[in-house]
């Protein structure tokens, strides 16, 4: 094939598991599978628009877990989630290797595809776990507390499910402010929503008051003996510091 | 005065004890209701000194009736004195949990009129936490050493861990710098804690049900640095405290000069790395399978400052290695220099499907700089050849404190005199004359 070939879907998972239907089926391996805003910027760029089937779609799902493992699919979803450059084609070579080997493909770590997607995998869940406790919840009036976030991968789904069982009582909204895109909690339910309105959003009464509260005790925890900035960074990059109470 | 006045001053003075783990305790959340635990505990934030905030640890008062010679709250020093009520207490924890601020509380306290009196005002904070508001997040409790057993019981169904601080590695140091506790008033507690532990989990083996008691266990802290003990009694101690009675952690703190007194030595910097190096022991014993006499021993009772404690080990037993990465069992991976928990269960993983090679195990994680002088690969070995040990031990140094060694400025030199032991120093210069 001459120029550069892929394949093209929607942004959601089953779009890529249907992509990885038609490729299988078709014996092609395609050099990039690419969804949402991903752009391949290639002139001879000629990717196919594949359109999403959830009967296919399920199929792929099914066999994963029945033919490799549970855990594989997790590894693809969290690699999913991820949305590196390349990373549709690496799912889907790790998952060939998969249906060829079974459910011992984790260990076949020294092959390429399985440490990439592994590691985009690890890294998904890694800032997922972190989020759990960096996010700021802020009062609005109405009672209603809204996080701002900006992580570095579509995570938002991974964290609702920890804040629907921890905050059930209270109604909540975690925007990615990156993506547009927010999980929403009226004390029963979760969905993910688009947010596309951006107006300014007006802080409870006592909200202010708490941030300083907070503030103050940020402050006062600090040893000044052990100062050590590059150590806080280590675990709280800067790039997180943007939402954060305490670091404003 | 204020509650923004209140917590400046609870919490600078809470800010010593260094435990602020949420783990140990797993707890679903109620529909309606405020709060769960986490397993792994979540780390909210961290301070400007690079330590994890987790709870907010704060104390209920900083009024206390001991005089302990090496605390910022001791009754002869000239501190404002205040107080926080159960009310705010509980206020301040809920709405600080509801912003994810915090993973929960984490109380402790001076002691005000007797340990009784102060065990129970606590209880009345973390009852009215769980009963009025509700909240089923995580709870560390202070024990008060010398208050009643029914009250260490109480507290204990509502907590999720407590602890004693042991404070000082011996009992000899206790009686010279807090001169009215004992080494009994201390180790009591810490002792009920662990038999009531027990006799719950025979109990719940009988009945279906029976309320929990500190799900996440006790642990412990001992001021480093403020006494004469070396690290070798200090690991014996904790690897006693891990058996015997035991603890979830041991936390170790570098002793920070925050008051001056004459039996107090005086120091200019905590010794942190000293701190660094117990917890790197610490973890040795914890999750590597290593005791505390084969890291240290009378002959060579402190850690090295200049290499990790599994790096001197290694060096010290040299004649165990090199090691074949195909065949050696996870234990023996688990003691080579450069590879850690992770990385031993990955190679353990991967050589199942496969014989491992050097290019392998780089791109798993282990650090090849420490682990290439320790191991084989399919037989072929890549590290290098020492004729001296000293030689082996400064490869493993870190990079930058090598390359001082290796210059020949006056100034550097000093710099490590001051944190090396003599004779340290003097088989370094060895080194540089066998390499010249």
């Amino acid at each position: 094939m001459i120029g550069c070939f892929g394949y093209r879907c929607d942004d959601t998972f089953e779009g890529l598991l249907t992509c990885i239907y038609e490729a299988y089926y078709r014996h092609e391996i395609p050099e990039h599978i690419t969804w949402g805003n991903q752009v391949q910027e290639n002139l001879l760029d000629c990717s196919i628009q594949i359109p999403t089937d959830h009967r296919k779609a399920d199929k792929v799902l099914k066999s994963i877990r029945a033919k490799i493992s549970k855990e594989a699919l997790g590894h693809a979803l969290y690699a999913y989630l991820s949305e590196l450059d390349d990373i549709g084609v690496w799912i889907y070579r790790y998952l060939r290797l998969g249906w060829k080997v079974g459910s011992s493909v984790d260990h076949h770590l020294c092959e390429k595809e399985v440490w990439m997607v592994q590691e985009a995998s690890r890294k998904v869940e890694g800032e997922a776990n972190r989020m759990l406790g960096l996010i700021r919840f802020r009062e609005l009036k109405g009672g209603i507390y809204y996080a701002p976030m900006g992580p570095d991968y579509n995570i938002v789904s991974l964290i609702a499910p920890h804040f629907a069982d921890r905050l059930s009582d209270q109604q909540w909204m975690i925007h990615d402010v990156k993506r547009d895109i927010a999980a929403v909690y009226n004390t029963k339910d979760w969905v993910i929503a688009t947010v596309r309105q951006k107006q300014a959003l007006s802080p409870g009464d006592e909200e202010l008051e708490f941030q300083q509260l907070w503030k103050q005790y940020f402050q006062s925890i600090t040893i000044q003996g052990r100062y050590h900035p590059g150590l806080q960074r280590q675990f709280m990059p800067s790039r997180y510091w943007k939402y954060l109470v305490e670091k404003n | 005065m204020e509650l923004k006045d209140k917590i400046e001053l609870l919490a600078a003075a809470a800010k010593y004890d260094v435990s602020c783990s949420s783990s140990g305790s797993s707890r679903q959340g109620k529909k309606g209701e405020t709060g769960n635990a986490h397993l792994a505990g979540i780390c909210h934030s961290w301070s400007d000194d690079g330590r994890c905030i987790s709870l907010l640890k704060i104390l209920m008062t900083n009024q206390c009736i001991y005089d302990c010679k090496y605390c910022v709250n001791r009754v002869s020093n000239d501190t404002r004195r205040v107080m926080l009520t159960p009310d705010e207490l509980s206020f301040l924890t809920i709405n600080f949990y509801r912003r994810n601020y915090i993973e929960g509380l984490f109380l402790s306290s001076g002691v005000i009129r007797n340990p009784d009196y102060t065990m129970e005002r606590m209880i009345e904070t973390v009852r009215k936490l769980r009963c009025e508001y509700h909240f089923h997040g995580y709870i560390h409790l202070k024990a008060i050493p010398g208050c009643d057993p029914r009250l260490l019981i109480e507290a204990g169904r509502l907590a999720d861990r407590m602890s004693v601080n042991i404070e000082m590695p011996t009992g000899e140091s206790l009686k010279l710098l807090a001169p009215q506790k004992n080494k009994e008033s201390l180790i009591g507690p810490m002792r009920f804690i662990r038999d009531t532990i027990a006799e719950e989990r025979d109990s719940s083996r009988s009945f279906r049900s029976t309320p929990g008691f500190i799900p996440a266990g006790q642990t412990t802290q001992m001021i480093v640095g403020a006494s004469p003990e070396n690290d070798f009694r200090i690991l014996t101690l904790s690897e006693g405290l891990y058996r015997s009675y035991q603890m979830k952690r041991v936390y170790y703190s570098a002793y920070m000069p925050v008051v001056s007194h004459p039996m107090l030595p005086t120091v200019d910097k905590p010794p942190l790395l000293r701190e660094h190096r117990l917890y790197q022991a610490d973890w040795l014993l914890r999750f590597y399978g290593f005791s505390a006499d084969e890291l240290l021993d009378a002959d060579h009772p402190d850690l090295d400052c200049l290499v990790d404690p599994k790096s001197d080990w290694a060096v010290r037993n040299y004649d165990l290695f090199p090691v074949e990465i195909n065949t050696a069992d996870y234990e023996t991976l688990l003691r080579i220099p450069g590879i850690g928990v992770k990385s031993a269960g990955r190679i353990a993983s991967a050589r199942c499907v496969r014989a491992l090679d050097d290019t392998n195990l780089k791109k798993i994680g282990v650090v090849w700089k420490r682990a290439r002088h320790f191991v084989t690969c399919q037989g072929r070995y890549y590290g290098g050849y020492f004729r001296q040990m000293d030689q082996l031990k400064q490869e493993l140094m870190p990079y930058h404190a090598a390359k001082r060694l290796q210059t020949d400025d006056g100034e550097q030199l000093s710099f490590f005199q001051e944190i090396l032991p003599q004779s340290n120093l003097q088989n370094l210069f060895l080194v540089k004359a066998g390499e010249t």
